[in-house]
């Protein structure tokens, strides 16, 4: 008991500091957070933490609602509450801090450079973690091929993304992906 | 002092909320509480949005956050939290037990891994576009692909790059 208490700790503490890694969007902190819940903690597997990006996808509000998943695999539900607060609560917290002094802040003209600097190291960091999500989802040809036509119908066609999601999930349903 | 009352702003943050499925999340949120209702004004919206990328965290719920101490101070914020992140962790919490409990079968393992592979066109897609409206100098580009190629192919700790990249971005872009 006093051993799952201190891993629910570390667990809190892991997902704290994961949000603090998300500069300009969730998919920033993936391959940080596939790092330490996958291969240091091993809280989840690979294709857990995969098929946990994906339901978290098909789950409306934030993408990073993953912490709740990869929380109720390591300690249930008191581990989701503890992944979820972590991850929500203390950068909330922060914003709001920082609205107060925010537009105090925005005449200065390193607040523009703070703005611009952080733009490609955040999609920099979104990159990597598309990355680093395509190497566990794509094994194969059937499922790259999957991908690419995915990538290809939501670039062309102003489709809804949950549709094109839910198609692959038939398509691989049906192929036995 | 507050603009809304607090009943009206959680039931419009978690309908939100509970809507945004898929990509351009924020989108739903400029149409809530700018297009439908007179509760932000356009640059404000533009303001907490930039902030929201800004700040450490995930952008969602930060930009919920930001609308909701602006429409109803700490409180507001509080609730609009609340709101936003309630409903969709109580469901996936749900589909997580049943992922867990009932294992997948062979045939729900397939329709997951097709799922998986989908959602990496998805967000392909969604961070090309992201990519290509806000990138526009060489230095940019540059210091786009180091951190990709330093946490993505490389497997650099991403603090550690952080830590690295975020000075040499900050003296590329400084005031001049």
């Amino acid at each position: 008991m006093t051993l799952d208490l201190l891993d629910l700790l570390r667990l809190g503490w892991t997902f704290l500091w994961l949000s603090f890694l998300a500069i300009g969007g969730g998919l920033a902190v993936i391959p940080e957070m596939q790092r330490q819940v996958v291969g240091r903690f091993a809280w989840v597997t690979a294709q857990e933490f995969v098929d946990g990006y994906t339901l978290s996808q098909l789950t409306p509000g934030p993408n990073m609602l993953i912490a709740v998943f990869v929380g109720y695999r390591a300690h249930g539900v008191p581990g989701a509450l503890v992944a979820g607060a972590a991850m929500f609560l203390p950068a909330s917290v922060l914003a709001a801090l920082v609205q107060r002094r925010w537009s105090t802040l925005r005449g200065h003209p390193w607040a523009g450079a703070v703005e611009r600097a952080l733009v490609p190291v955040g999609l920099g960091l979104m990159a990597a973690g598309v990355f680093t999500l395509a190497r566990a989802a794509v094994h194969g040809w059937a499922t790259a091929a999957l991908a690419t036509a995915a990538t290809v119908l939501l670039a062309a066609f102003a489709l809804p993304p949950i549709v094109v999601v839910l198609a692959g999930g038939l398509v691989g349903w049906l192929a036995g992906l | 002092m507050n603009r809304v009352r607090m009943r009206s702003l959680v039931r419009v943050f978690a309908w939100t909320g509970l809507t945004s499925l898929g990509g351009g999340r924020s989108a739903y949120f400029f149409d809530a509480v700018v297009t439908r209702r007179p509760w932000v004004r356009t640059e404000e919206f533009v303001q907490d949005l930039t902030l929201a990328q800004l700040l450490p965290g995930p952008n969602f719920s930060n930009l919920a956050v930001l609308l909701g101490c602006r429409l109803g101070g700490w409180r507001g914020g509080a609730w609009a939290l609340a709101a936003v992140v309630g409903p969709g962790a109580v469901i996936l919490a749900a589909l997580a037990a049943v992922y867990f409990r009932v294992g997948f079968t062979p045939r729900t393992a397939h329709l997951m891994h097709g799922m998986a592979a989908a959602v990496i066109g998805l967000i392909v897609v969604m961070t090309a576009r992201m990519v290509r409206a806000s990138i526009r100098t060489v230095p940019a580009a540059a210091i786009a692909a180091l951190v990709f190629v330093l946490v993505g192919v490389l497997r650099v700790n991403t603090v550690v790059a952080i830590a690295l990249v975020v000075p040499v971005s900050l003296w590329l872009h400084r005031p001049r």
